[in-house]
């Protein structure tokens, strides 16, 4: 029986011919590791600590707008590095991103605490890409789409500093899209 | 420039391949060179504008001020993701479906049509992005809506992409006929590999139709609105839809180029069509995972596609990086080739340009882009991933890589098999895959490196000066002096491979019909009836492969642990 070639239709009956071992090992070494790495995604979902999940609401980005609005007007202040900054009046953290800014920000937290954080956009996506100024690989980014808020809660450990940029092309202003995240020690 | 091959055809149209053994129809080979030649000339034009995009992102050169990056960055995107591959890929089509099957292609006249749109449509999108000016923005590959690209963008991606549905036709018609007139038999491999390859291209196509209709209708006033995550959802059944293709047109490029230039046949046929079926059904969700990261889908969606991506597909892939190699080393152990254990593989013909594109495309295609492909599809894994440098890093791994490379590899031996004409270059077209793929693999390396360990953010003309902040991403000024001197000499290869490609076809002799080594024989070597001939190719040892694979699975894994590990150490997220 000569070789195969692929260029050739496949004569006799094909479908029925033997597998080399090595190949159909491989086969189950593949199927096996799929379904690890499956289990792995949904385990983390119970055990691990990083779940982007919270429910999402269809809000009209000006209705939106005006919640975020609300949220601030109800805040305190404080300063911050010579910076003023919002304090959340409870546990709910708003954040609102426009061509080109973010409504919300800077914002202070307590580290240890829960927030649920609300992200939306009032007018084109953005990106919500919030990283620790002393550890850059510390890092995450969430999408933000105008008429969605998504809620998500968040807890940091570590006080400090933390940056935001946009990381969804919003327009030629993108670039200068950035915003802060301090977080308070004990 | 059709003129500019060296075969003649006998009086029916057709030629017989000396080295390939195809019985090949002027008509069909008319069109594949019209499809590659355009192909090349789009590689030609992004590979221009990748200069100026890694030029401008190593902020030592800085090349571009802010507001003219993302045009550029446009250009660059539209000409390598969509039109060097698109237009390659209706080539592969007609040599896997009229070339492989011996036959005429029936209507040529769509043919030539579906070319003009594609034309027409890749121009309208050129202009106008070239032209654009406010409130209109720079489209880049995604023209995510609600931000606004010029109308006459859109529309040129429809006809863009009624093109290429139509110059798929006439494809399909040559496997309607083939299968109307031999109905019980199989189609070769490679013609069944661009048959599902032409499948998943249409569910593509069609569904850019669905989204960018509407879209174009949206922009120019008829429609009030669109909603940001229903565009989302749509606009990645052709955004990610067309790089299938590119995965498909590429494997099916594999089975074809490790078999005329190294020898290789198929390990066993119905393994390699079942990893194909499993594409049919499983790839086009994968897409899904561009939606990891976003509000408006559920966690119940997103786990399903991922996991439906994670079952069907990657099992595929991981079929086809055992098959083809595998195959490599049958053929060359039955042709006495392949002594010991990697024997095989070190006879191989480095030399041929073909030959070791499509191996480094394979290689590099694997490991960098397939491992993390799979990983930024795994939900929680993507927040780390998305939107950040490593995406990029990700699909230049993919497609600038493993798909360019493979294309490379065609280009030669289209330019051989098709033109009649021999490379100029000597040494340079030698060297070219190994210069390329070593530097492109470097790029996408410190891609990744930026994304995932500084955050660095895709999509941005300065990340070392952000205006109005004292922020910026200065630690990870090295990792971009690394990047910028790997791109440079990246798109020097490719540019060697542009300036090889049109040198030989201006000024290459008659090819002669020989490869590096001695020629494989038409049939695969099926010419003796004794000795290892008579052997069948699961009989043969495949621990080469073997030993190979395990490699690839146990980087698999040490990159899969490191991914969380990194995860693990961000701050609380989710309930």
């Amino acid at each position: 029986m000569p070789g195969q070639s692929p260029l050739d239709r496949p004569e006799g009956d094909w479908w029925n011919t033997e597998v080399n071992r090595r190949e159909t090992l491989w086969l189950g070494i593949s199927g096996a590791w799929a379904a690890t790495i499956f289990g792995w995604m949904l385990g983390w979902t119970q055990v691990g600590d990083q779940n982007q999940i919270g429910p999402t609401y269809e809000v009209p980005p000006e209705q939106y707008q005006n919640k975020v609005q609300s949220y601030v007007d109800e805040s305190g202040t404080a300063e911050i590095a010579g910076e003023e900054a919002i304090v959340p009046a409870g546990e709910d953290v708003f954040v609102g991103a426009f061509q080109w800014g973010w409504d919300g920000l800077p914002v202070v937290l307590d580290a240890g605490e829960t927030y649920t954080f609300h992200l939306g956009a009032y007018d084109v996506q953005h990106g919500f890409s919030l990283r620790r100024e002393s550890n850059l690989s510390q890092q995450i980014s969430l999408q933000m789409l105008p008429g969605y808020e998504w809620e998500l809660e968040m807890s940091f450990d570590d006080p400090g500093t933390y940056h935001v940029v946009c990381n969804e092309f919003c327009g030629t202003g993108h670039r200068t899209m950035h915003g802060k995240v301090f977080v308070r020690g004990d | 420039m059709l003129d500019l091959a060296t075969y003649d055809y006998d009086d029916d149209g057709f030629r017989t391949c000396g080295v390939t053994g195809l019985r090949i129809h002027k008509s069909a080979e008319d069109m594949v060179k019209l499809f590659g030649v355009t192909s090349i000339v789009a590689l030609a034009v992004g590979g221009a504008f990748a200069l100026f995009v890694a030029m401008t992102r190593w902020e030592v050169i800085g090349l571009l001020p802010p507001g003219d990056f993302y045009q550029y960055l446009t250009i660059h995107a539209w000409y390598l993701l969509i039109f060097w591959m698109v237009f390659m890929e209706i080539a592969i089509l007609y040599v896997g479906g009229p070339f492989v099957l011996g036959r005429r292609l029936p209507l040529k006249r769509v043919s030539g049509a579906g070319y003009g749109l594609m034309v027409l449509g890749a121009a309208i999108i050129t202009w106008g992005t070239w032209t654009q000016e406010l409130p209109n923005q720079a489209p880049l590959l995604t023209s995510y809506v609600p931000l606004k690209s010029p109308t006459s963008f859109y529309l040129g991606v429809d006809v863009f992409l009624l093109g290429a549905v139509v110059a798929a036709v006439p494809f399909l018609a040559s496997i309607w006929q083939e299968k109307r007139e031999t109905p019980n038999q199989a189609l070769p491999l490679i013609a069944f590999g661009a048959f599902i390859t032409s499948i998943v291209a249409l569910e593509a196509l069609v569904g850019g139709l669905i989204t960018y209709v509407p879209t174009l209708l949206w922009r120019a006033g008829f429609l009030e609105h669109l909603d940001a995550a229903w565009y989302r959802q749509m606009y990645w059944i052709i955004g990610h839809g067309s790089q299938q293709i590119n995965l498909l047109a590429m494997i099916t490029i594999w089975y074809f180029l490790t078999h005329v230039l190294g020898g290789a046949e198929v390990a066993s046929e119905k393994v390699s069509r079942t990893a194909f079926v499993l594409y049919l059904f499983f790839i086009n969700l994968g897409a899904a995972h561009h939606l990891m990261s976003d509000p408006a889908v559920s966690t119940g969606w997103r786990m399903w596609n991922t996991s439906y991506a994670a079952y069907g597909a990657v099992i595929a892939s991981m079929i086809h990086a055992f098959a083809i190699p595998a195959g490599l080393e049958v053929g060359r152990r039955r042709k006495n080739k392949g002594g010991g254990t990697f024997g095989w593989l070190w006879s191989a013909p480095w030399k041929d340009p073909g030959f070791s594109a499509t191996i480094l495309s394979i290689i590099l295609f694997g490991f960098l882009g397939g491992t993390t492909g799979v990983m930024m599809g795994q939900m929680q894994l993507n927040m780390t991933w998305h939107n950040t440098l490593a995406t990029p890093g990700h699909f230049h791994a993919t497609v600038a890589t493993g798909t360019t490379l493979a294309f490379m590899g065609l280009g030669y031996y289209v330019l051989r098999l098709v033109f009649g004409r021999d490379w100029i270059g000597g040494i340079l077209a030698t060297i070219q895959p190994f210069l390329y793929a070593g530097a492109m693999g470097l790029v996408c390396l410190m891609m990744m490196y930026l994304g995932l360990l500084f955050g660095v953010p895709r999509r941005h003309p300065s990340v070392m000066d952000i205006p109005g902040s004292a922020f910026d991403f200065a630690p990870s000024k090295p990792f971009f002096a690394v990047f910028g001197i790997a791109a440079l000499l990246a798109i020097l290869g490719g540019a060697l491979f542009v300036v090889v490609a049109v040198g030989t076809l201006l000024f290459g002799s008659e090819y002669d019909g020989t490869l590096p080594e001695e020629t494989p024989l038409p049939d695969g070597g099926a010419s003796a009836t004794d000795g290892p001939d008579s052997k069948a190719a699961h009989a043969f040892s495949m621990r080469g492969t073997f030993i190979l694979t395990m490699v690839f699975f146990l980087t698999f894994v040490v990159l899969y642990a490191l991914n969380w590990y990194l995860l693990s150490q961000v701050w609380t997220i989710g309930p």
